[in-house]
């Protein structure tokens, strides 16, 4: 048998994506558009008020208007009253009290989405208002605070000591830094259709990151067993960390059970900020101390992250803000204490990063003020403390492969710049006109069609007091689950023959969220199996758990998972071949049928922090990405536009390049977004700017073209040496934009997102 | 939403007699505002005449100027030639505007009468006085990075959010209404109110009125003018402040200027008091800043957007720094 | 009331639809086109941008009853061969389409040049965005009578939000597509011109 055929779309190719072309006809079945005959529409009624007690809820209201169908609240949930990703302490409707604006007191199906939501809107519900908590602070370090629950306000406090504290250094230098709510922003609304079943259960086509999980928060709150409860995974848009927790699973079930009819959810965009965990916002306190030649002697850091009101993974993010809390820098004394706190603000729970984003911009804030201090240049600075293989972390843990953090410093350092500001110097403004119209943007008479101009028309300054900055960021992220998580995918592979020809199928419950998980699954058989034809089935239950499409772990789990299905079935191949040898692969298949295996991978098992020092190998893989940012500032105005951003990662081994790139351009563009623009504005416990107006990101005109340079250090450890590589990028990419910004204007700026007030205000003159 | 019907006017005056007739009517434009405001449950109302296909979509030559019909779509106003020579602040404030798909559709008159991006005014589980009057202000005292400096009352701080607008103003635009009584004209300046005590009216418009055209007058100056918006984002977000001007030199003085503000009061705020203090004026930066500075002498910033008082200035002074540059 | 619009060259008709039902619901949900998307339907995001005579427009804020009459667009009907309407549930999850030419989906080869060069160029990722950048895409490139800059792509896609890419691979599909475009459309024109390229 031949198996040793090299397909041309295996790993290392630039496979193009099994779903693109449905996605580009509009052909591709969203969670949002999905429809059946008779199904119902379903709402959700909202709480208004960020604590309150209820006092009373009457239904009867919306009950009565033509075409609702069923009106339910707490007392309808079937089984348990309370899920949770951790703990289970999230109401699936509000029980007599809310902890969050937004919350969902009650549901209601309807025959038309209008006629839900007005119905929704007629339940009445009487309120007793309560003070909100909304210092997270306060929450966490005054216990005259009031409780968001009764067991405390501090969901997760990890110390991390390493060395002793405070011993001799020469240049201290201190800050204390924020980072605001950022909002995950996908674009696919959350949604799902739930089906009744004959036999008492229910089906749910819905658009989630983990299927498994659902399913297990979900089924005890139906009062259904596990194998009743049947999940498929829908078109996803997007992820990126907000649809780890449920948000109208359990709601739709609960409609469509009750009233026996398909019943759909979609969120419209301001339910949506209502409806998913954020990021959490974070206030951080940090003290370096270093020799005068810049050597870290010791890191102090206090990191209170705002949890909101109810637990989601707000625990691993605090051991991610904790573990990862002095970067990939070599010292030998570490104090960090980390939080998190229960506040009445939204919960907030897995984005990418994950407790990493918020401490990497304090700590590389720090390193550039460090610099600073000790008259270094930033990049050498990072250089002089980077990490390397063997590496001790503040954890006790050593980096055991591949971290060449100075080398990719050097190389981003020697990345050409972009060239000067386009805006001509003031002499020769009439000569080159302003930059803005060096570049064909002001319309004049001679020029173009306005419609065909740059936007930036009413932005673009015209070159006075526009200040060029340069800054770098280093980051240093975990890979899959860490701190003795079981954490493992399942893959089933069945190769068979289908008009004539061999094909392979690959089966798994991972969810693809748009990183491009389905081209990589397809690109391992066909490089394992010699096969060109493989289809990648639906994610649903039926097979096992894929664990989470998230902390960068899906190439490296589930990836892992499809390499070893294969190799089984593989290994079964050959041995039919060794019976009856000289047969091709049809004809193997021909004569014997299809072969399948299944099987489920792990990577290496890590352990749990310890509670009182910190110490534990808590990770299984650590990734590194650095960010040099370019930025032009008119300082007058406030204005940033970022003129290029550069990055260098190193992924261990590069399984389809184009995907890789868009990974890092997109987690790129998250980080440029927390820099400059992206906060849900929150006042006490209201959130302010729950839509795509005023909860901004990045559009095509705020985000400078990329260079990149990935490099291929592999991961012994890891299938095919491969990093997981989404999450890195999000890191690095907001301190080197704020540290090019500060370059810039020679401002503190100690808070992200900077906006234009922070830099024009400073300089009013 | 409440269920409401749909008419589609065949001519101005039967747009005019159908909402004169129903206190719950509404003229519909392109949408982009109104149909938003419906799905919030901003406005709710009982009829909706459709004005947008009315023949009042051609931009015509006048005395110098330019008469603007009601239905021009932002996009072909901004591309229009005669707009882009006579009038560029106008075509560039159009273009800072929304977003490509928003401007083939939004029209003119539509777009001077769009209703503040107060987040208050857009949430109704939350009182304010222009959605139900007399229902408070969660504004004063609340979030006010995007509210008003200039003008605002203790019963609304909010900004109007038009960029074209601002240009108009500056433009010394006339508006020709039809209204159940007949047609009149009157400045846009004039067009719009501050909030005083009854913010619920953005403008001086009866029910019933409907803008049929903007008139543009001859300023040949505006040949050099500009208009510069600072906002968050380098595409589709509303100013935090905003400048429309058009400088008329002499040598080193200033012979005439058109000066006017957005994103810092109910209102397009025509700067007349600067506009006073620059003509005759030598043009240099200190005159614009002393300029700039007269005008916001009146300013009453909020706790949460003192930075504006600066940050106009400063734009003020660039606008006019970079026009008397581009003259010399 | 009854709507009837003219959609991707066939006329349909909407009946029972509600005034205050936008263009984009009666096309997701009364016509069975759902290719264009309800991610904010606020006009903010144009995820829902469909030609509405001839022009490119957020469909989520055109009231239904202003489509009256008009033609409309949407993504799927930029390529060949589609079918145009849902038929149910089957489309619930996609299937390899008979069609098919190795991956899954319409054939490349029925494909508007916009579409295809988002796939080859990586430009897609949830894809959630793709169908409005694509629409709005076609629009510059068939109305520009050369390969836009730069400057040009990015403000004609200022108003479609992309939370995936960053951007960089969707500019890399536009000059692709574009440049593809414009030299075919140079190739015809040599055709036609007597004495032109004969080589």
């Amino acid at each position: 048998m031949k198996t040793e055929t090299r397909t041309s779309l295996g790993v290392g190719a630039s496979a193009p994506r099994p779903d693109g072309a449905l996605k580009v006809a509009g052909a591709f079945a969203y969670a949002s558009d999905l429809w059946l005959d008779g199904m119902l529409w379903g709402a959700t009624l909202r709480s208004p008020h960020p604590s309150a007690w209820i006092r009373s809820i009457d239904v009867g209201p919306a009950l009565a208007l033509p075409g609702v169908f069923a009106v339910l609240t707490h007392e309808d949930v079937p089984g348990a009253k309370f899920y949770g990703l951790e703990h289970a302490d999230q109401p699936v409707l509000a029980v007599d009290q809310v902890r969050y604006q937004g919350e969902p007191v009650a549901i209601v199906a309807a025959d038309h989405p209008e006629t839900a939501r007005r119905a929704a809107a007629a339940v009445v519900v009487e309120y007793e208002v309560r003070a909100a908590v909304t210092d997270a602070r306060r929450a966490a370090l005054d216990p005259a605070c009031p409780l968001v629950h009764p067991g405390g306000n501090v969901v997760r406090h990890q110390p991390v000591r390493a060395g002793s504290a405070g011993s001799g250094a020469e240049v201290v230098v201190t800050g204390e830094y924020e980072v605001g709510m950022q909002d995950q922003a996908f674009l696919g609304p959350e949604a799902g259709l739930a089906v009744p079943a004959d036999d008492g259960g229910v089906d749910l086509y819905v658009a989630t990151q983990w299927l498994h999980v659902d399913r297990d928060q979900i089924a005890p709150c139906l009062a259904l067993p596990e194998d009743k409860v049947r999940l498929t995974l829908a078109g996803v848009g997007g992820a990126f960390g907000a649809r780890e927790d449920l948000s109208m699973q359990i709601h739709a079930s609960m409609l469509a059970l009750r009233t026996g009819r398909p019943v759909k959810i979609v969120y419209g965009r301001e339910e949506s900020f209502f409806g998913h965990v954020h990021r959490h916002p974070a206030w951080m306190r940090y003290e370096h101390g270093a020799t005068a030649d810049g050597r870290l002697v010791y890191v102090k850091a206090e990191i209170v992250l705002d949890g909101g009101a109810y637990c989601s993974s707000s625990p691993a993010v605090v051991g991610n803000a904790a573990s990862l809390g002095v970067g990939p820098y070599e010292v030998e004394n570490v104090w960090i204490d980390a939080y998190a706190a229960y506040t009445n603000n939204p919960p907030c729970g897995a984005m990418r990063g994950f407790g990493a984003v918020q401490a990497c911009y304090a700590y590389e804030s720090q390193m550039d003020r460090l610099a600073a201090a000790c008259g270094l240049s930033p990049v050498e600075i990072r250089v002089r403390n980077a990490v390397s293989q063997g590496s001790r972390l503040a954890t006790g843990q050593v980096i055991d492969s591949p971290a060449p953090l100075a080398a990719m410093l050097g190389e981003l350092a020697a990345m050409p710049l972009p060239g000067p500001p386009a805006y001509a110097p003031s002499g020769s403004r009439r000569q080159g006109g302003s930059g803005a119209r060096a570049r064909g943007m002001i319309g004049t008479r001679e020029e173009p069609d306005p419609r065909r101009l740059p936007g930036g028309v009413g932005r673009t300054t015209r070159g006075e007091g526009v200040r060029r900055g340069v800054g770098y960021g280093v980051g240093i992220k975990n890979i899959c689950f860490s701190e003795g998580f079981d954490d493992y995918s399942t893959a089933r592979v069945r190769v068979e023959l289908l008009g004539g020809e061999p094909h392979a199928l690959v089966h798994t419950a991972a969810a693809e969220v748009g990183q491009g998980l389905v081209a990589v699954q397809a690109q391992i058989a066909r490089t394992e199996l010699g096969v060109d034809r493989v289809t990648v089935a639906p994610a649903d239950t039926s097979v096992g758990s894929a664990g989470s499409s998230s902390a960068s772990r899906q190439s490296y789990v589930t990836g892992g998972a499809v390499k070893a299905a294969c190799e089984a079935v593989r290994r079964r191949l050959e041995a039919l071949a060794a019976a009856d040898p000289g047969l091709s692969l049809g004809e193997l298949l021909d004569r014997y049928g299809p072969v399948e295996e299944t099987r489920e991978y792990r990577h290496r098992p890590t352990v749990p922090l310890d509670p009182v020092t910190g110490q534990g190998d808590s990770h299984t893989q650590l990734a590194l990405c650095v960010h040099r940012a370019v930025v032009d500032v008119d300082v007058e105005l406030g204005l940033v536009k970022v003129v290029e951003l550069a990055a260098v990662q190193d992924v261990g081994r590069i399984l389809n390049p184009l995907a890789l790139e868009g990974q890092i351009h997109g987690g790129s563009a998250q980080g440029l977004g927390l820099a400059l623009l992206e906060e849900i504005q929150m006042r006490d416990g209201r959130v302010l700017n729950p839509s795509f107006t005023d909860y901004l990101i990045p559009t095509i005109l705020d985000m400078p073209p990329m260079r990149l340079s990935i490099l291929e250090n592999p991961d012994p450890n890891a299938p095919y040496g491969l990093r997981g590589a989404g999450e890195p990028p999000t890191l690095s990419s907001t301190p080197a934009v704020a540290a090019a910004v500060r370059a810039a204007t020679g401002l503190a700026l100690p808070r992200v997102p900077i906006r234009p007030e922070d830099i024009a205000l400073a300089h009013t003159g | 939403m409440i269920p409401f019907e749909y008419l589609r006017a065949g001519d101005p005056a039967e747009a005019v007699a159908a909402v004169a007739g129903r206190p719950g009517a509404a003229f519909l434009g392109g949408g982009t505002n109104l149909v938003d405001h419906m799905k919030l449950g901003v406005a709710g109302p009982d009829l909706l005449v459709d004005v947008s296909r009315l023949p009042l979509d051609r931009v015509e030559e006048t005395a110098g100027g330019l008469r603007i019909g009601a239905a021009v779509r932002n996009s072909d106003l901004a591309a229009h030639p005669l707009v882009r020579e006579r009038y560029p602040v106008l075509a560039r404030a159009l273009l800072s505007g929304a977003s490509g798909q928003l401007r083939n559709v939004a029209t003119t008159a539509g777009n001077l009468l769009q209703r503040t991006r107060c987040p208050y005014f857009q949430d109704v589980t939350t009182p304010c006085n222009k959605r139900v009057p007399g229902s408070g202000c969660s504004a004063a005292g609340g979030y006010t990075r995007y509210h008003a400096i200039l003008g605002a009352s203790e019963h609304c701080v909010a900004t109007h959010p038009s960029d074209m607008a601002v240009a108009m103003v500056a433009l010394d635009a006339v508006v020709a209404v039809l209204g159940p009584g007949g047609a009149r004209t009157l400045p846009l300046a004039e067009l719009y109110r501050l909030p005083g005590d009854a913010p619920q009216r953005d403008t001086v418009l009866e029910h019933g009125d409907l803008i049929i055209a903007v008139e543009l007058p001859h300023l040949p100056f505006a040949r050099r003018s500009a208009y510069r918006k600072v906002r968050d984002r380098a595409s589709f977000s509303f100013a935090l402040v905003s400048v429309a001007a058009a400088l008329d030199l002499d040598g080193g003085l200033v012979r005439d200027v058109r000066l006017a503000l957005g994103g810092v009061a109910h209102k397009p705020w025509r700067a007349t008091r600067a506009e006073a203090e620059l003509r005759g004026g030598p043009a240099t930066e200190d005159a614009f800043r002393r300029a700039a500075e007269a005008e916001l002498a009146a300013a009453r910033p909020l706790p949460g957007n003192a930075f504006k008082v600066a940050m106009t200035r400063n734009a003020v002074v660039a606008t006019l720094r970079a026009l008397a540059e581009e003259g010399r | 009331m009854r709507v009837n619009v003219h959609v991707n060259g066939e006329p349909m008709v909407a009946d029972d639809v509600w005034e205050g039902e936008s263009l984009l619901y009666v096309l997701r949900e009364r016509l069975g086109l759902p290719g264009a998307k309800n991610a904010c339907e606020q006009g903010e995001c144009g995820s829902c941008t469909v030609y509405l005579d001839g022009i490119t427009v957020c469909a989520c804020l055109v009231a239904a009853g202003q489509a009256e009459g008009r033609e409309v667009v949407t993504v799927e009907g930029l390529s060949e061969g589609r079918a145009r309407r849902r038929g149910g549930a089957h489309d619930r999850n996609p299937r390899p389409d008979p069609d098919a030419d190795g991956v899954a989906g319409p054939r490349l080869d029925r494909l508007d040049e916009v579409q295809r060069c988002f796939v080859e160029a990586g430009a897609v990722q949830c894809g959630f965005c793709t169908p409005g950048l694509v629409v709005q895409a076609h629009s510059l490139i068939a109305s520009a009578s050369r390969v836009p800059e730069d400057a040009e792509i990015r403000e004609a896609l200022a108003g479609n939000l992309c939370r995936c890419t960053g951007y960089e691979k969707i500019l890399d599909a536009v000059r692709l597509a574009a440049a593809r475009v414009h030299a075919r459309a140079a190739a015809e024109d040599a055709r036609t011109v007597p004495g032109g390229a004969d080589d």
